[in-house]
């Protein structure tokens, strides 16, 4: 079938199969692999992009459900050259060691500051609650998002 | 695999009409976990059935009907593909429906309460299923529809089994009708799991009591993850009327709790301790004294 | 943003921090090649038999698949190992686990892949499944390799003196025998590797692993390869821990490879098939019999080890090794008489993993001296003060300590922080049905590779024509955040700034062999070579620029931000204008080093090739406040504290990134990992069984480094990346035991099992 959707702020227009996977479209049609992949089954949170500006996993996400709809991808938050502030600071205050986690750590902390800007450091935590790492222990990562409240 | 976003019921019911074996999905947390898995996985040499492969797919998530959370004369209504996070978000729920409130905010994680549905839940029909014993404890009821008509069912009951519901082939399960309780009655929920988040319960109570004082004149009790069905403690619950909520009456209550409670064993924990706790979780409403 | 030199010292922000963050920084996982191949294995799925065949025909004929590979297919020895070359590429003859591989196919998409994988049939007699250590140690047991002789792998012993006279010395003799259960790595970024044979003959690979210039060896015995044929790209991993040291998918995608040859070849193990085929840690059982006086002398400490290796040998050795070699702890022990025994079941293979058998035996060493303490009444702390290892000590293994040896002061931090001091206050203040207890652990990890394998690494730098410095890296970063260090090493020896320095990921045809990511030695032995390449780098740019300003003598320059600069006439010669005029030969400095050994021979750990025994220990107190739930048992890790003897501290972001991830995985393995099998059979299959912590089961951990000096390390420092893990497992049954009465002998330390000492301890 053909979606239409908006990725990274660009309209597009693909063929998609019907078992076809979000996270499989990114990586690999697109070729956008910030985006991670870590255990297929929504227990991990590496796979995590915005759809309508809300997180989603994107390995339990088919691509037709894109129709119609906007996705951003890590990508489409930042670049090295201009980085998202999420990302800025994950950098800068220790939060990344091996990166794995680090774009779906970003992308699910963008949506949690956006609907509680002023979480405490329990609420951050619970925010990014669906989302594994296995190197930090998520101290740093806490710092980082709280660093980027307003 | 066909694909279908209907945008309305009607839609929905022809596309059903057309393709009987169809798949219906909300937020597919559950059924693509296991579409996924019903292709073997790690290529063993073990063949595997193909009963969950599914041919053509109908996602509920763009009918409107099927989401919003609506308070109407002591009753509220609620779609039953909404999210779980716009569940949490509504007030009438955070205020009036703590411990639905709570079920919801232990479910897995933000990211998988984004598409989660309490429909999803409520037909995946797990023994584990975090929503269910607080639906259970405030009375739910369950409409289901057909392109015929829509009935009702209480939530108690429509579950028969693990995985195993008295949804009808053709009939999808609508919205959950949750009558509100008295504002000062006591709404309890704890879940109990092998970590913070992203844990299936291993035991859980809902719990809701109606005070007159210090005395109990009503308390309904349910718990997760201790039968192959949620257990609606009657027994407990008719010998808890009448009685001061203390100590003493929540130890004896949760000796009886133990006796009516189910558990296996499993991977997560074992049978006995599932007892144990069953009745253990009781003492915690001793500390709303 | 230019800061000045990229130097050591201050907390510098890694160089690859920010691509990871905004995903460009691509993994292995995230190569695709065009047109390329994907490659599966076809797994035993019973834990032990005989094959009588396997039946590849109906896969072979469906549309898309290119490849169905048995043991028929294999050139070379079909044998892969890192010391002990025993597992097959793909099983001939019998399948001694659950994930052992029959057949590859290989297929134009995973769809095919995953169809065909379905349709391979393997008719597998089963033999008798030995699904633990007591099965497989039987009379009359099968053997898991008939060519071996036995089940067990390796038996050996370390003895110091004579702990069964000193025993009957001893005022106070302690009994007790520990469980440590087998846990995964949960890396995020699974096993994976790309591959193809150009038209020369060389087999590319770019790989997830921990061990680049190594598996082209491992390769070339099982496939019957020359390893100068076989050329390794190494990224940054999402994760190792171990679990990517040694062979994955390398092998079977060197066969594909081969069989198909110009094609790109993928190979991706999903989280299930990590879970089935993906390396574990051992599981241990540990008895262990401890002496002492009456003032709390530690005098004797007898024990007998047993670790389950599961179907292959892996480093199961040199694992066990490690273990015997701290089974006593980090205390002047006069005697001890450990026996280790390391045994095959039809269990998942169990491999390397952060902590290398020391993780097990941590909790044996640490749950006696509590047990101890309990004992004589007296402080947990001051028992271990009493007893803790200092330079010039031999320590269990009869070794003199002649290195850094911080113990005393790491345990004197913990002793004096409030979380310690407070306790019984904090304890008091326990919220309803809430129990609170405070627990300490002391623990070390040996670095390198020890006696009797080369710890080497060779780094290279080269000076660019833009006048940047490229250093290549021969060890893997995996997260530990070495090649930035790396960066910082030669921004401190040769005074540039970040934007001048690159640190290229290993890759075989450019850099040289510097060993394996592993034994916390990624910094210490490539960092001193990284040191002495700068120095020649440095040495040589002096004289090339006194050829530039015609100066007589090499003295008198040094190297400022982008120019050599002579000191006596203030003339700055820049590195472009060096990098331009000189030819590419003349731009590169090799430099390398081998980590020192010990110069002792102990009369004992003769069993041990390779090992025995370790030089250089990192040292470490760990202190952690638990809250426990009195009606269901459920651990709340309220605070963490550990004090680290990390030598000198380079950057002190990475050494408590390093810390705080080793405690991240430790309470992990302490409260809720149990990698659980039934009969050869797992039953954690997946992340939803599997469970390691969430965001909401940790703590904020409080690291503090202790400063010692490591004379023999870069700028004084030493590896920590192990050490960290040993300490949480220990630290909470001890907390446990001080919240319950009730001391416990394994973990994991879940809710149940705290139910049960919770009950125990109200008996007591």
């Amino acid at each position: 079938m053909i979606i239409r959707f908006r990725l990274n702020g660009t309209d597009t227009r693909l063929e998609v199969a019907g078992d076809e996977r979000v996270v499989d479209l990114i990586r690999e049609r697109l070729g956008l692999t910030g985006t991670k992949e870590g255990c297929g089954s929504g227990e991990c949170g590496a796979c995590s992009v915005l759809v309508d500006g809300e997180a989603r996993l994107s390995c339990l996400m088919l691509a037709a459900q894109l129709d119609g709809r906007s996705l951003t991808t890590i990508e489409g938050l930042g670049t090295p050259d201009a980085p998202h502030p999420l990302q800025r600071a994950f950098a800068e205050h220790g939060a990344v060691q091996c990166g794995f986690c680090s774009p779906g750590m970003v992308v699910a902390a963008a949506d949690l500051l956006a609907r509680n800007p002023h979480a405490s450091r329990e609420e951050i935590r619970e925010g990014l609650s669906g989302n594994l790492c296995r190197c930090t222990g998520y101290g740093r990562i806490v710092d980082a998002v709280e660093k980027v409240k307003p | 695999m066909i694909v279908h976003l209907p945008r309305s019921l009607g839609e929905l019911w022809n596309l059903l009409a057309e393709a009987p074996g169809a798949r219906v999905m909300a937020g597919g947390t559950d059924l693509l976990v296991r579409l996924r898995a019903g292709l073997d996985r790690t290529g063993t040499t073990e063949r595997t059935g193909k009963a969950d492969a599914a041919t053509a797919l109908c996602c509920l998530e763009r009918i409107p009907e099927l989401r919003g959370v609506d308070c109407d004369k002591g009753q509220l209504r609620i779609g039953a593909a909404t999210p779980l996070t716009t569940i949490l978000e509504n007030q009438d729920v955070a205020t009036r429906l703590p411990m639905l409130h709570a079920a919801c905010r232990c479910l897995g994680s933000p990211l998988i309460r984004h598409q989660a549905t309490l429909g999803g839940n409520i037909c995946t029909a797990s023994p584990a299923g975090d929503t269910l014993p607080a639906l259970y404890a405030l009375g739910a009821e369950v409409e289901l529809a057909t392109s015929n008509g829509t009935r009702r069912l209480p939530m108690d009951g429509f579950i028969t089994g693990p995985g195993r519901t008295l949804l009808q082939p053709a009939e999808l399960l609508t919205a959950v009708h949750i009558p509100l309780p008295a504002p000062n009655a006591l709404q309890h929920y704890e879940k109990v799991g092998k970590r913070r988040a992203l844990a299936i319960s291993v035991a859980s109570l809902a719990a809701l009591l109606r005070l007159e004082g210090q005395r109990i004149t009503e308390a309904r009790l349910a718990l997760g993850s201790v039968a192959p069905t949620v257990v609606r403690c009657t027994q407990v619950e008719h010998w808890l009327a009448g009685r001061p909520l203390d100590a003493e009456t929540l130890h004896h209550a949760a000796g009886m709790v133990r006796e009516v409670v189910r558990p296996i064993t499993d991977v997560r924990a074992t049978a006995a301790y599932r007892r144990i706790v069953a009745g253990n979780l009781l003492l915690r409403l001793g500390g709303h004294q | 943003m230019s800061e000045g030199p990229y130097d050591i010292g201050p907390g510098r922000p890694r160089l690859d921090a920010l691509a990871k963050a905004c995903g460009t920084e691509r993994f292995s996982a995230d190569v695709y090649p065009p047109d390329l191949l994907w490659a599966g294995a076809c797994r035993a799925g019973i834990p032990h038999g005989r094959i009588r065949a396997v039946h590849t025909a109906e896969a072979a004929r469906l549309p898309g698949v290119q490849a169905v590979l048995v043991r028929s297919d294999v050139p070379g020895t079909n044998r892969q190992g890192i010391v002990h070359k025993d597992m097959p590429v793909l099983c001939g003859d019998k399948v001694r686990h659950a994930g052992d591989p029959v057949a590859l196919v290989v297929a134009e998409s995973r769809t095919v892949l995953q169809q065909a994988l379905a349709l391979v049939r393997a008719d597998i007699d089963p033999l008798p499944v030995l699904g633990d250590m007591d099965a497989a140690l039987a009379d009359g047991a099968p053997l898991v390799h008939e060519g071996h002789g036995s089940n067990i792998l390796l038996a050996a012993e370390i003895r110091k003196g004579n702990a069964e006279a000193a025993l009957r010395e001893c005022d106070v003799v302690i009994e007790e025998t520990f469980h440590t259960p087998s846990q995964a790595h949960a890396f995020l970024e699974t096993e994976n590797g790309v591959a193809h044979l150009d038209g020369n003959g060389v087999l590319h690979l770019t790989v997830s692993t921990q061990a680049p210039f190594r598996d082209r060896f491992e390769m070339g015995h099982a496939l019957g390869l020359p390893p100068w044929n076989i050329r390794i790209r190494n990224p940054f991993l999402g994760g190792g821990f171990g679990g990517k040291d040694g062979a994955t998918v390398q092998c079977l995608l060197g066969l594909a490879a081969l069989r198909l040859p110009g094609r790109t070849i993928k190979m991706w193990w999903d989280r299930e098939e990590n879970l089935l085929a993906g390396y574990k840690r051992h599981a241990a059982r540990m008895h262990y019999t401890l002496g002492a006086m009456r003032d709390g002398t530690l005098k004797a400490v007898a024990c007998r080890l047993h670790y389950d290796t599961g179907a292959y040998a892996h480093l199961g050795g040199e694992i066990m090794e490690l273990g015997m070699e701290h089974a006593a702890g980090p205390y002047r022990v006069g005697h001890m008489d450990c026996k280790g025994w390391c045994v095959y079941t039809n269990n998942p293979v169990a491999g390397a993993f952060r902590g290398f058998g020391v993780a097990q035996v941590s909790l044996a060493f640490e749950g006696m001296m509590d047990r101890l303490a309990d004992r004589l009444g007296m402080d947990r702390l001051e028992l271990r003060q009493r007893n803790a290892l200092r330079r010039g000590d031999r320590n269990c293994a009869g070794v003199t300590l002649t290195t850094s040896t911080g113990l005393g002061e790491c345990l004197r931090r913990v002793a004096e922080h409030e979380f310690w001091t407070g306790r019984e206050a904090w304890k008091r203040a326990a919220p309803p049905f809430a129990r609170r207890g405070v627990g300490v652990a002391a623990v070390f990890n040996g670095m390198g590779y020890g006696r009797g394998l080369a710890d080497s690494a060779i780094a290279k730098i080269e000076l660019t024509p833009e006048g940047r410095f490229v250093i290549h890296s021969g060890v893997t970063d995996m997260g530990q955040g070495n090649a930035s260090t790396y960066a910082q090493i030669a921004g401190e020896v040769l005074c540039q700034d970040a934007d001048r320095l690159t640190v290229l990921q290993p890759d075989t045809e450019t850099a040289h062999p510097s060993g394996s990511a592993s034994a916390g030695r990624t910094t210490y032995t490539f960092g001193k070579a990284l040191i002495a390449a700068c120095e020649r780098m440095a040495e040589k740019l002096f004289r090339r620029a006194a050829l530039v300003l015609l100066a007589d003598t090499p003295e008198g320059f040094t190297l400022v931000p982008g120019a050599v600069r002579h000191l006596p006439t203030g003339r700055d010669v820049p590195l472009t204008m060096l990098g331009t005029m000189l030819p590419r030969d003349d731009r590169i400095c090799v430099g390398e080093y081998m980590m020192p050994v010990s110069r002792e021979v102990p009369d004992t750990g003769k069993d041990f090739v390779i090992g025995f025994p370790h030089l250089i220990f990192p040292y470490a107190a760990h202190l952690v406040r638990i809250e426990l739930d009195e009606l269901t048992g459920a651990i709340r890790v309220c605070d963490y504290l550990a004090a680290t003897d990390g030598g000198r501290v380079l950057n002190p972001v990475n050494f408590h990134q390093q810390i705080e991830g080793g405690v991240a995985q430790g309470l992990g393995f302490a409260l809720m990992e149990d990698f659980a099998t039934h009969d050869g059979h797992i039953r954690t299959r997946d992340l939803s069984t599997y469970l390691i912590p969430t965001s909401l089961d940790l703590p904020d951990t409080v690291s503090v480094a202790v400063d010692t000096v490591e004379q023999s390390g870069p700028f004084g420092m030493k590896g920590v990346g192990e050490v960290g893990l040993n300490g949480p497992l220990p630290a909470v049954a001890s907390a446990v035991a001080d919240a319950t009465g009730a001391h416990p002998n394994r973990g994991p330390l879940d809710a149940e099992t705290v139910l049960h000492l919770l009950a125990r301890g109200a008996r007591a």
